[in-house]
């Protein structure tokens, strides 16, 4: 199975410039795009539509289907940016949370995966949660730290987090998946997200 | 669970795939105020979104900012060599209906003019030409025997998907869009994509492989423009598949 995160300088450096523009303010973005105003969308599309592109096509690995799909995610964001709050939000982690999520439900869909699959994702894109994150959550020294911490991880740590973040399997699933006991997978599971969350631990979210 | 016990399924569930019983256990504590998952819950959706930008890159095509701003109403496409391509496409689904019957041939007629309205919908155009010109694809009408309402094609192709053709489909109005469900036999419907018509025509594609044999209606709703997880209204077009 392809383990995810082929992270090249490349990525790591697409994702310092993507900070850099970040750094821009989300709060005016936002606002304007509350207000209607189109090139406030062509700004989160500049922003953050190759990370949006390059997530969906990670889990669909169809091009033209990943097109639908983020054609998808930015109508979404369009509609819902009313509910953001624009003095709190970081828009980034709500635009590519969306961006999974959509991708997610279509895989869910056509495997015939629960249709209640959708109203989860659905309920977990609830802006309010992202009210809670600053804007420096995907600041450069977290992506450094976090591209650090996987070198870290096991072989099989590594494909849980990807059945887990690019599949949208649950624990019980991944075990029929990969043929193990569900205590075996439960421990990858969460010895690997342990560790990534005790490197982030020492770098704040402002 | 405590919130120490749920501490190890933050991410997972912000993920959306923690399990049954583990959801309803954190569920519990938010809805109760717990400030300690409510805090682990955003440190996690940090993490998890951190974990997502971390992802190879892949460069999208130019063209599909111009689709995602065109889907919003903006961004009026260029003509010029879009017209070109567009009649040399065109050209080609003209000789392709002259085979078929002549009434397919008018509606299809009707779609030509649709597709050159913008630069997205000739993307589509191509899609388009693959199923009609594929020898496995496999046609089914709706809207026969009717006055008023949408009418036209759906085609199925096993690898290719289902492509929608409709005329007499008015605009969906503001804040609305049209819904696409796949419905499998006996199952329930699958949302397969949004779309808008320009006030007389529409068409959609959903890309990627279907189950024919599975498969029993493709139909199409009313829906908000974000789209719904299940149709919430009565479906205005109804093909079966079979």
């Amino acid at each position: 199975m392809t383990l995810f995160l082929k992270m090249s300088l490349a990525s790591l450096a697409f994702a310092a410039l993507q900070v850099v523009m970040r750094a821009a303010g989300d709060s005016t973005l936002i606002r304007r795009l509350q207000e209607r105003d189109p090139k406030a969308l062509s700004e989160v599309y500049d922003r953050y539509g190759r990370l949006v592109y390059s997530i969906i096509y990670r889990i669909v690995r169809n091009p033209s289907l990943a097109e639908d799909l983020v054609q998808e995610t930015f109508l979404r964001i369009w509609s819902r940016a009313a509910s953001f709050d624009a003095e709190k939000g970081a828009i980034g982690t709500w635009v590519l949370t969306v961006a999974r999520n959509r991708a997610i439900d279509h895989v869910r869909s056509t495997d015939g995966r629960l249709q209640a699959g959708a109203m989860d994702l659905d309920r977990l894109e609830n802006t309010s949660l992202f009210a809670q994150l600053g804007t420096d959550a995907l600041s450069l020294d977290r992506m450094r730290r976090l591209q650090e911490a996987f070198q870290k991880l096991t072989p099989t740590q590594r494909q849980v987090i990807d059945l887990a973040y690019y599949e949208g399997l649950s624990q019980t699933e991944m075990a029929e998946r990969l043929k193990q006991p569900l205590g075996t997978v439960k421990t990858w599971t969460r010895s690997a997200l342990k560790l990534l969350r005790d490197e982030l631990a020492g770098v704040a979210i402002a | 669970m405590t919130c120490a016990e749920l501490s190890d399924i933050y991410e997972l569930y912000a993920l959306g795939v923690a399990e049954d019983d583990e959801k309803i256990e954190m569920e519990a504590h938010i809805a109760r105020g717990c400030e300690t998952c409510r805090l682990g819950l955003a440190d996690a959706t940090a993490l998890n979104v951190g974990i997502l930008n971390l992802v190879e890159i892949e460069s999208p095509p130019s063209r599909l900012k111009r689709r995602v701003l065109a889907s919003i109403g903006v961004e009026k496409p260029g003509w010029g060599w879009v017209w070109a391509l567009s009649a040399a496409g065109l050209l080609i689904l003209s000789l392709w209906l002259g085979l078929q019957e002549r009434t397919r041939t008018n509606e299809l007629a009707d779609a030509r003019n649709q597709l050159m309205n913008t630069q997205g919908q000739r993307d589509r155009l191509n899609q388009a030409l693959q199923f009609l010109s594929d020898p496995q694809t496999q046609p089914a009408s709706f809207g026969r025997g009717t006055n008023a309402p949408p009418r036209g094609y759906v085609f199925l192709h096993p690898q290719m998907g289902v492509l929608l053709i409709a005329s007499n489909l008015p605009a969906a109005g503001a804040g609305k869009a049209y819904e696409m469900w796949v419905i499998p036999k006996g199952g329930t419907p699958r949302p397969a994509g949004l779309f808008q018509s320009d006030g007389r025509r529409g068409l959609h594609i959903l890309s990627g492989p279907i189950d024919m044999a599975a498969l029993g209606t493709i139909a199409v709703t009313l829906e908000p423009e974000a789209g719904s997880a299940a149709p919430t209204s009565t479906p205005i077009i109804v093909a079966s598949a079979s």
